[in-house]
């Protein structure tokens, strides 16, 4: 990755009194793809269409290539966009919906339809050009989409929830070939998305929100195995809270202490956050700390569901070899494989 | 086979209802008089009277004033409306029902008197007038079409790609609502072709106004008036349905 292509900084918007974003800055770097994961109404897209010019912060400044594009209007920020809703003008054949751009931007016809023609073979749709919209289906329209934003070599690519309306396994396909072609292109992307999954798979790095600001920003393996809050523990990955009573810098958990990372807050009850690879399950050979709810055998691995004393359900992730002798109703010691555990409050 | 030939039935009463009087007013606009000849005297009667083709021409003008300004001024708001406007629909809505509420003398004894001089002096008043009286039909016309799309979607896909706010209305909106334009283009001419009572009252002479005047001379030639005025009205809407579904066409070739 070389120099930042997008810097946003500060930027902030007030719907009446509701604070949709909050102070927000972000930096993609040139070819970078950064996702913005955060839930339903956490101002992802709202940071998505101010940086697109399709909304105005109150505060702020969005910076693209070096240039200050804060007051520009949408038409000129030679930004593509792909949104959530299917978004091809009805009247309009593929390669006139692709060809949009282009013509907005005075190419000559030859050179037009040259550049129309490659886009929609690189997205699979060579042999498309003359249908319309309602001729295609969820997934071929969102690549029509995709092409029309890509082919007027955007410097930045926006992707507003792109893979939202369609079914599991073309999501899965699209996300994959979204990557293949960010890459190929070299287009720095940022990328809004409520899934997951969807932006750890795909993404260079993944930037949580929560109530219009940024959480945390960082590659996925960072977020997953060292997430900064509570928050973002939560949101990203599957996650565990266990009872745990702390005490200055430690917190003791099933009678053994472990550091605690995120030192806010005092003493007394909390809950610790443990992912379910990092929680061991091993049969009890008086009493144990917890009783064995169900195995579900997952392939190479198995998920392990148990209740602890106080009725709090966990779940443990081990290789399938090692968890063979685990059954329903079973007692079992639950221990923790990590010194560092985050907490939040009970 | 019950259902079939109830359905027929249905089809066969509602065609004798509307087809019937139709077919009874053509044959006897056909009739040559007295005679028991049947011909096209009544027909050719209508061009030999004086003033068809100068009133039929102001009508057609100021027809053609009332389409352009209806659309010039309802197209962008039905379209403001949907993309931002929305907390203001209702209020327009109630707006555009107004007309039918107010008798139509209101207007011209009273909205008359709010134009300039120069205006109320010019038979193409009536075009301001006609834009008034069709804005139910026409706004209603608009609003269905524009509902029918993510209009907030692709105005904004159109921004991105790189055109203006105007772009966007020429190249995007207006095509995709073609169809609810021409319907509301149709109910605008059909209105204003009809328009007698505001042309009567305002003492202009439009084609409604001279037919009513030329048809107390022939009843014939005024049944074949009627006539003529009706299959007038269904070339324009076979016109309009035509350019509305040449988009549909097309998708069909490609399937």
């Amino acid at each position: 990755m070389s120099k930042d292509s997008l810097t946003v900084k500060g930027l902030s918007r007030q719907f009446g009194s509701v604070l949709a974003l909050d102070n927000f800055n972000i930096n993609v770097a040139k070819g970078e793809l950064v996702a913005l994961l955060g839930p339903s109404g956490c101002g992802k897209t709202t940071a998505l269409r101010i940086i697109a010019g399709l909304e105005k912060s109150n505060t702020g400044s969005v910076t693209l290539n070096g240039k200050v594009i804060t007051d520009e209007a949408a038409h000129t920020r030679n930004m593509g966009m792909v949104f959530q809703a299917y978004s091809l003008f009805p009247h309009l054949s593929v390669a006139e919906n692709v060809a949009f751009g282009l013509k907005m931007r005075k190419v000559a016809k030859k050179k037009r339809d040259k550049k129309v023609g490659s886009i929609l073979e690189l997205v699979g749709l060579g042999n498309h050009h003359k249908r319309f919209a309602h001729q295609l289906s969820g997934g071929q329209q969102q690549r029509v989409a995709l092409a029309r934003a890509l082919v007027i070599e955007p410097e930045v690519l926006l992707l507003d929830e792109p893979l939202s309306a369609l079914d599991a396994q073309v999501r899965t396909n699209l996300r994959e070939e979204i990557r293949r072609l960010q890459l190929s292109l070299g287009t720095t992307t940022l990328f809004v998305t409520h899934d997951q999954e969807e932006a750890m798979a795909i993404s260079d790095r993944v930037g949580v929100m929560s109530n219009g600001r940024l959480e945390q920003i960082d590659t996925p393996d960072v977020l997953y195995n060292t997430p900064a809050t509570a928050f973002v523990a939560n949101f990203v990955g599957v996650m565990n809270h266990i009872p745990g009573v702390r005490s200055g810098k430690s917190v003791s958990i099933f009678g053994d202490s472990y550091k605690v990372r995120n030192l806010d807050g005092g003493d007394g009850h909390v809950v610790a956050l443990i992912r379910p690879e990092q929680l061991d399950v091993e049969e009890a050979k008086k009493h144990g700390n917890a009783r064995v709810v169900t195995r579900s055998f997952l392939g190479a691995s198995s998920r392990i569901i148990c209740e602890l004393t106080d009725g709090t359900i966990v779940q443990s992730l081990k290789p399938s070899s090692e968890s063979g002798g685990l059954h329903p109703g079973e007692m079992v010691n639950l221990s923790i494989n990590t010194k560092e555990v985050l907490i939040a409050n009970a | 086979m019950k259902k079939n030939f109830a359905a027929n039935l249905v089809l066969i009463v509602t065609g004798i209802f509307i087809f019937f009087p139709l077919y009874a007013a053509t044959e006897f606009s056909l009739r040559n008089g007295a005679e028991h000849t049947h011909g096209f005297a009544a027909y050719r009667w209508i061009f030999a009277q004086s003033g068809f083709i100068e009133n039929l021409g102001i009508t057609l003008r100021v027809t053609s004033l009332a389409v352009v300004l209806n659309l010039l001024i309802m197209v962008p708001t039905v379209t403001w409306l949907h993309l931002s406007g929305q907390r203001y629909k209702r209020l327009v809505e109630i707006l555009t029902i107004l007309p039918l509420i107010f008798p139509v003398v209101a207007l011209a004894t009273g909205a008359q008197l709010a134009m300039p001089d120069f205006m109320q002096n010019s038979v193409y008043e009536l075009s301001f007038f006609y834009v008034v009286i069709a804005m139910p039909y026409t706004y209603r016309a608009l609003d269905i079409g524009l509902s029918g799309h993510p209009l907030s979607t692709i105005t904004n896909a159109a921004r991105n790609l790189g055109a203006s706010w105007l772009k966007t209305l020429s190249s995007v909106v207006i095509p995709t609502i073609r169809p609810s334009i021409l319907a509301a283009l149709f109910l605008m001419v059909a209105l204003s072709l009809g328009e007698f009572t505001l042309a009567q009252l305002l003492h202009w002479s439009t084609f409604p106004v001279w037919v009513t005047n030329v048809s107390q001379q022939n009843v014939i030639g005024a049944t074949a008036l009627a006539i003529g005025s009706l299959f007038f009205a269904w070339i324009l809407l076979f016109g309009f349905s035509f350019l509305g579904s040449k988009n549909s066409t097309t998708v069909q070739e490609e399937e």
